[in-house]
């Protein structure tokens, strides 16, 4: 493995040696001198951006890499997401797609040596109208094609996994079922961040954070200053300085229209804040991660104690984390329709993350007009749960020139040739 | 929550009004090719700064509008009914 | 209550009520007045808790509402800030987070390997054997801190209020009453929200003369007519000063959330004490200067017997003075800015019993105060977008620039005698009235249809206050060695270090490295030893490591306030009560609450098949469009041709969205000239009706024509089989039934059972020969009835949701959203003669040619082999022999009329011909066969029923 040479294996033992000569851990990663050359440049230090980066280097040799940050590492969605891991979608593409990101993260904590704390706690999707049902039915149907273990179940059995929830007829709207997925689950979303920066630096990749990209450049394209179709990309100009390089990749959300747009690229995507909020820790009640698309909310318990809620995107496209009161007025409303015995526990903090939504709640990945010069983005409310495979599959992209089919269904082109994605059906609320 | 002004019913929650994005000019539908209507359909500007964007106040005077609104700072300028539109409409 | 000191001026506690309440099932007794840790403390209790990962026992710290360590459960509500809670009679009281007991607890063993649980450790270990991390998890998981949740707890009575005042006031010290009096004064209306239980801030247990002036500015506000909310927070400020409120002092409700469009809003939060890092600074007995005095003066308790002070600031001086007033023996007054005067603090389990100096003294004490410096809590800043600027010179962050709309005021802008904060208050008070007032003028203008408003724009007065001095003050955040830093984490400052060495050197990174600052006090007390720490492991200053940012709420809020009354309307047709009484069987459809059988769906098919049947279709979507210009409208959203439409016919139409995807279907009557009746499907009613809107408003703006939306103020009713007519007969004289006077596809108005008006069109949803007849909804319930009592002879029964279904799909009738999806453009509907692309312009029609040249797939009529076979909808279709989808069931029922199961299906094009057999997979795993039928109609393709 990769990190076989790393300077400092973890592990109980290293625990137990360390406390007792009370000698601190070594760095986790390098700080990195600056170089001005690389032979790919990675935009985005989160998830996306740093699991690229490793399999470059673990699965082709390609370590002469750069991962560009404009804050820190997992300073954007990576740690702003609510950390629930999946691979029940609507559609074949999908199904393989997450499924195969399912494997990466079962596997994660011993291929990167760092716990990733992956809880396989189950997922349920409830079900409150005759079409969502018929919807949960539809996936289920297509998962077991793909020997993904999900299943509708009623509500007695509902109860019997989240006693929490009241299945009774009394609400405004009754639970008629769920779709429940055991594989499903959270994992700590840092955790893997800081998984894939200890491994990538491990082989030699830079991590330069607090690295602003200010202008992707380029040569040959039939827009401003060479941009746009056509053209090739030779590198990037940051707040530090110029980086010259073949191969850039946008791994970036919240921001991926203006770093394509830097390389004179249009997509497909609007910008929306989507909102979380933590509780006081309580004793553990609650144990599988509970969703309802109808009531727009899905809650899970940590194992700090805290539910962790989210929801669906804020209808209006904004650039701003600043998250609104409505937010919280929805999400305890809805919440406490599902569980009408939490009323007296308190929201303790909110937060907001910025989504990047395409037309088909599917991603863009791949090549672009512009020679040089990939996307990973377009990854709405579940790029989260997608970073391993995207990570390992972009690599894939990169390193051979040529997209892998995994990923051939999500490629830009598939907007002007008129050939979406289908999860538009299943996922107002994705997750 | 944003105050959105209403040419009508002058500055209100947004939570009364229903976004409804990015404006475009639609193309002519027997003359725009796959890539123009496709382009019109799908791809957005989506800039970090100045969006001239359309609202509709759904839950008042029901009128479509437009407004320049900063999607980082939130600021709000000229709206505009759709009869003294510049530019393109949606 | 053996702490309790003599009765004393000032006190908030009431001597002569006396409370009983139980703490850990023993029973105690309090004063009114008493929060629950100050009569806790007045009882000889130490140990309030046990901190999270090392179990350590915990005391009082700040005895206000931030302290970490006064957290308990109080009956079935979990993490109750006893230093802040007000006791009540017969209060139960336990603590929380201990395992058994807060006096023995088993997990304090984990103290003892606590060098070897560094911040973080549990990313490094059981990764291997990866079988076993399930188990670690679940005993990690019982070292979750918090209360119980009792989930029989009642949701609560939790309205809420808007409020649109001029000014909201946040703090209401000694500069936040000035303000709120000030801006009064100048005409403003003022809410003033003060977090503690009484107005005063700090000046609540300083001097006589500190409370005389508190009690004369309360008086003075009032007078004012400042609304004055106490026990409340100001938890959010958002955009346009949207500000919200938790207003824990309602009479009625637990607690009330305030949403306030304030046109101001002044911050004047006061300070929070910093508690100081060193060895043993989380023994009980280490307290804050404000702890002892918020003890000894508010509450009259005795804190400790012998104290040792660490005084760095003017706050150390006045501990002092509380303690000797108390008769506590003050050994030693450590009066340095030296961080190396204290070194450390040790005692027994209970109670710190001595402190270490820096020049190898001891002291012997059961209590240490410690007066080390202040936060200014600017969360209510950063959420309007400011960012706090580091003074090192006075050692702590203070505001940097606020917007317009949010002014800040009192300690957190500067230090001050009490009248300069007063001052600094009332200028400011001042200043937001001023700014209020162009606000104000400026939303009243920018209503085009408001009367016009009086007088020009006042003008907006700049910020002309002179800023509050700042008091130097040392730097004092870490003593030399090291000790704890986020207390409701129990994160050490020697956590802290090790994360910065191993690379979380940002504080982002070491904040969710080491969870400092992410538990229950938010950074309140911590944040600024976090950022000291971080900066001294770094070798960097303050003002480079710079701070979190502090997100809302400013205190947690509970969700029963936040959710407030469960407000989701739902709607019933005029015709509910009659269902209601007869044994209907509801269905949640939407909004709506719709008859889904009355019994025996089966039956209610054969009866209406066989004689009559009627069914309440009142949630159909209904607009009323008028103008000259509603056929263009009509030719412009559905895709086929609408311009020769005569007066009298009905036609059905299906829209598409702008990428071709259908949007929704129904059929439009043409009433008389320039009047037209529009159904939509019953979920598509809003949509088509903003969807209309928008076309006429954005595209054609020229073309007159008036939408009304109407769904709920006709009642509808469908009345279906063969013996529809004679019983609509019975009940109208002025519509001719008579099969040439009013032929399919045809619309009538006239009087139905004495109502006038009555809309009635000819359609065949169901296949049967039937009328359509929309009411005035006040009317729907008695024509209803009028059906039901003449037609008894000729067999008439109602039929529910699920008849109609099996009927439009014996029909082959597809519905939107089931048989297609979001991806499902028209072409998929099989309606190929309905899309005209000869038209010039309709709504998705490039999208529609081009996929009428491509492949796509197919909405077929399926049956299965086996008749007694009903594949499940959603069932998927396969290529033989594979696992390759081909498509899928939309909708399948077994059909009562052909005593045979029937479906519609999805399918890809290879698989559409008719005769084609399909492969289905069962949901039992099981693959049966089906064949794909020449109709989408199962049951008399050629519509001679319907005609008849």
């Amino acid at each position: 493995m990769a990190l076989r040479n790393h300077p400092a294996k973890y592990s109980a033992f290293g625990l137990v040696r360390r406390g007792l000569r009370k000698t601190n851990w070594p760095r986790v990663w390098r700080e990195p001198d600056w170089k001005s050359s690389y032979d790919v440049i990675i935009i985005g230090g989160g998830v996306h951006g740093l699991a690229t980066a490793y399999y470059l280097a673990a699965n082709h040799g390609i370590t002469n890499v750069a991962v560009l940050d404009k804050a820190y590492l997992g300073s954007g969605g990576s740690g702003r997401n609510t950390a629930i891991v999946r691979s029940n979608y609507l559609t074949p593409e999908g199904v393989a797609f997450y499924d195969r990101s399912l494997d990466l993260y079962n596997t994660m904590s011993v291929d990167l040596n760092l716990n990733v704390m992956f809880s396989e706690r189950g997922h349920m999707t409830l079900a409150h109208t005759d079409s969502a049902l018929r919807t949960m039915n539809w996936r289920a149907e297509v998962n077991k094609l793909q020997k993904i273990d999900s299943s509708v179940i009623g509500p007695d059995e509902i109860k019997k996994l989240a006693p929490s929830l009241d299945v009774s007829t009394n609400t405004r709207y009754p639970i008629l079922g769920a779709l429940y997925h055991p594989p499903g689950g959270t994992i700590r979303h840092d955790a893997v961040v800081w998984g894939y920066a200890r491994g990538a630096d491990a082989q030699g990749v830079d991590l330069h954070q607090k690295t602003e990209v200010l202008d992707i450049l380029c040569e040959g394209g039939d827009g401003a200053d060479g941009k746009g179709a056509g053209a090739t990309v030779t590198g990037v100009r940051t707040r530090r300085g110029d980086i010259s390089a073949p191969i850039v990749v946008n791994c970036t959300a919240g921001w991926a229209s203006t770093i394509a747009g830097m390389a004179g690229v249009r997509l497909p995507i609007t910008t929306h804040p989507l909102q979380a909020a933590v509780t006081e820790p309580v004793k553990a009640f609650l144990p599988t991660v509970v969703v309802s698309g109808s009531l727009h909310v899905y809650v899970s318990q940590t194992d700090r104690g805290e539910l962790v809620f989210g929801a669906s995107v804020d209808p209006v496209a904004t650039y701003n984390m600043g998250g609104t009161l409505e937010f919280t007025e929805e999400l305890a409303g809805h919440v406490l329709e599902l569980m009408p015995g939490i009323s007296k526990m308190r929201l303790l903090r909110q937060w907001a993350g910025l989504c990047d939504m395409t037309p088909d709640y599917s991603p863009v990945m791949g090549p672009t007009p512009v020679e040089g010069f990939y996307v990973d983005v377009g990854w709405g409310t579940y790029g989260f749960k997608a970073g391993p495979v995207s990570g390992e599959q972009m690599a894939a992209c990169v390193a051979n020139r040529a997209t892998p089919d995994l990923i051939k269904p999500f490629e830009l082109s598939r907007f002007t040739e008129g050939e979406l994605v289908g999860e538009k059906g299943a996922a107002a609320v994705g997750h | 929550m944003l105050l959105v002004p209403c040419p009508n019913c002058g500055p209100r929650n947004a939570a009364d009004l229903t976004y409804r994005g990015e404006s475009h000019a639609r193309p002519d539908p027997n003359t725009a090719t796959r890539e123009e209507w496709r382009t019109y359909l799908y791809l957005r500007d989506n800039p970090s700064g100045w969006l001239r964007e359309s609202w509709y106040c759904s839950s008042g005077c029901r009128t479509h509008f437009q407004i320049e609104r900063h999607t980082f700072t939130g600021e709000l300028r000229e709206p505009l009914l759709p009869g003294s539109k510049t530019g393109g409409e949606s | 209550m053996k702490n309790r000191l003599p009765s004393r001026a000032g006190e908030q506690i009431d001597r002569s009520t006396i409370l009983s309440f139980t703490w850990n099932g023993k029973k105690l007794e309090g004063f009114a007045g008493d929060t629950i840790a100050s009569a806790l403390v007045a009882n000889g209790v130490t140990v309030l808790s046990r901190s999270m990962k090392y179990h350590r026992p915990r005391g009082l710290l700040t005895a206000d509402y931030w302290d970490p360590n006064a957290t308990v459960q109080v009956g079935d509500e979990p993490n109750v800030r006893a230093a802040h809670r007000r006791l009540e009679d017969g209060m139960v009281v336990s603590a929380q987070n201990v395992s058994p007991s807060l006096r023995f607890d088993v997990k304090a063993a984990n103290g003892l390997v606590g060098r070897f649980l560094t911040a973080g450790f549990y990313y490094k270990t059981f990764m291997k054997p990866a079988a076993l991390w399930p188990r670690y998890e679940k005993i990690l998981a019982t070292f979750a801190p918090g209360g119980k949740v009792d989930l029989n707890t009642p949701h609560g009575y939790h309205d809420k209020r808007y409020a649109h005042p001029d000014v909201v006031v946040a703090g209401a010290g000694p500069a936040g009453l000035a303000a709120a009096i000030a801006a009064a004064a100048d005409g403003a209306s003022v809410m003033l929200v003060e977090h503690e239980h009484e107005v005063g801030g700090h000046l609540l247990w300083g001097t006589d003369d500190d409370r005389a002036t508190a009690a004369a500015l309360r008086a003075e506000a009032e007078a004012a007519g400042v609304e004055i909310l106490t026990n409340s927070t100001v938890t959010g400020r958002y955009e346009d000063n949207w500000v919200a409120i938790a207003q824990r002092s309602h009479p009625m409700a637990v607690e009330r959330l305030i949403k306030a469009r304030a046109k101001m809003l002044i911050v004047a939060a006061g300070t929070i004490e910093r508690p100081y890092v060193f060895a043993g600074n989380d023994l009980p007995g280490v307290m804050t200067s404000g702890a002892v005095q918020r003890l000894i003066r508010m509450y009259g308790v005795k804190p400790g017997t012998r104290a040792v002070v660490l005084a760095a600031n003017d706050s150390g001086a006045a501990a002092v003075a509380a303690l000797d007033d108390a008769g506590v023996d003050v050994a030693r007054v450590i009066g340095s800015g030296d961080r190396a005067a204290l070194v450390k603090a040790t005692g027994s389990s209970t109670r710190i019993r001595k402190v270490h100096m820096g020049d190898g003294t001891t002291e012997n004490c059961d209590l240490l105060v410690t007066a080390v410096g202040w936060t200014a809590p600017t969360s209510l800043l950063n959420m309007a977008g400011d960012r706090p600027v580091y003074d090192p010179s006075a050692a702590r962050f203070f505001p940097g620039t606020p917007p317009d709309n949010v002014l800040a005021t009192g300690g957190i802008t500067g230090d001050g005698t009490r009248d300069q904060l007063i001052e600094h208050g009332r200028a400011t008070g001042r200043l937001a009235a001023g700014r209020a007032a162009v606000v104000c003028h400026r939303l009243q203008a920018s209503t085009a249809r408001a009367a016009s408003v009086d007088g020009a724009e006042p003008s907006y007065p700049a910020d002309e206050r002179a800023a509050l001095p700042r008091a130097p003050h040392p730097e004092m955040f870490r003593a030399a060695t090291h000790g704890i830093v986020d207390y409701s984490e129990d994160v050490s400052s020697k956590d802290l270090f090790g994360a910065a060495a191993e690379g979380f050197d940002s504080v982002e990174l070491i904040k969710r490295f080491t969870t400092a600052t992410m538990g229950p006090s938010q950074g309140k007390l911590e944040t600024v030893n976090t950022v000291a720490v971080l900066a001294e492991a770094r070798g960097e200053t303050i003002a480079e490591v710079g701070t979190t940012v502090w997100r809302p709420p400013y205190a947690p809020i509970t969700l029963g306030a936040l959710g407030g009354r469960v407000f989701e309307p739902v709607r019933v047709s005029a015709i509910q009560p009659w269902h209601e009484a007869n044994g209907v069987t509801p269905i949640l459809a939407g909004q709506w609450i719709r008859p889904e059988h009355y019994g025996d769906p089966a039956e209610e098919v054969r009866n209406t098949r066989t004689n009559v049947g009627i069914t309440d279709v009142t949630p159909l979507g209904k607009l009323d469009l008028q103008g000259p210009d509603v056929p263009k409208l009509l030719s412009l959203l559905y895709t086929n041709k609408w311009m020769q439409l005569p007066v009298g016919g009905v036609r059905y139409g299906i829209m598409c969205a702008e990428d071709g995807v259908v949007l929704d279907d129904g059929v439009t009557g043409h009433l008389g000239d320039d009047h037209y009746l529009m159904t939509t499907t019953s979920s598509g009613a809003a949509t088509v009706w903003n969807w209309i809107e928008m076309w006429l408003q954005t595209e054609r703006p020229e073309w007159q024509v008036h939408v009304t939306p109407i769904t709920t103020g006709l009642a509808s009713i469908n009345i279906a089989g063969p013996n529809s007519r004679a019983l609509l007969g019975r009940l109208t004289d002025d519509i001719d039934l008579g099969p040439e006077a009013f032929a399919y596809m045809q619309v009538r108005t006239g009087t139905i059972a004495g109502i006038d008006d009555c809309i009635t069109w000819r359609i065949g949803f169901t296949g049967e020969l039937s009328y359509e007849i929309h009411v005035p909804s006040q009317h729907g319930l008695h024509v209803w009835n009028q059906l039901l009592e003449h037609g008894v002879d000729l067999g008439v029964q109602p039929f529910g949701l699920e008849a109609q279904r099996i009927m439009r799909l014996e029909k082959g009738h597809f519905i939107v959203g089931q048989d297609t999806d979001g991806l499902s453009k028209a072409p998929t509907t099989g309606m190929i003669p309905l899309l005209k692309l000869d038209k010039d312009d309709w709504a998705g029609k490039p999208e529609v040619a081009w996929v009428l040249d491509d492949d796509y797939p197919v909405v077929v009529a399926v049956q299965p082999t086996d008749p007694t076979v009903v594949p499940e909808e959603a069932c998927q279709i396969l290529r033989a022999d594979t696992i390759d989808i081909v498509g899928r069931i939309t909708s399948s029922r077994f059909s009562p009329t052909l005593g045979r199961s029937i479906c519609l299906a999805q399918v890809s094009q290879e698989f559409s011909e008719p005769g084609t057999e399909l492969t289905v997979l069962l949901v039992n795993g099981t693959r049966t066969t089906a064949r794909v039928m020449e109709h989408h109609a199962h049951f008399d393709p050629e519509g001679t029923r319907l005609r008849g």
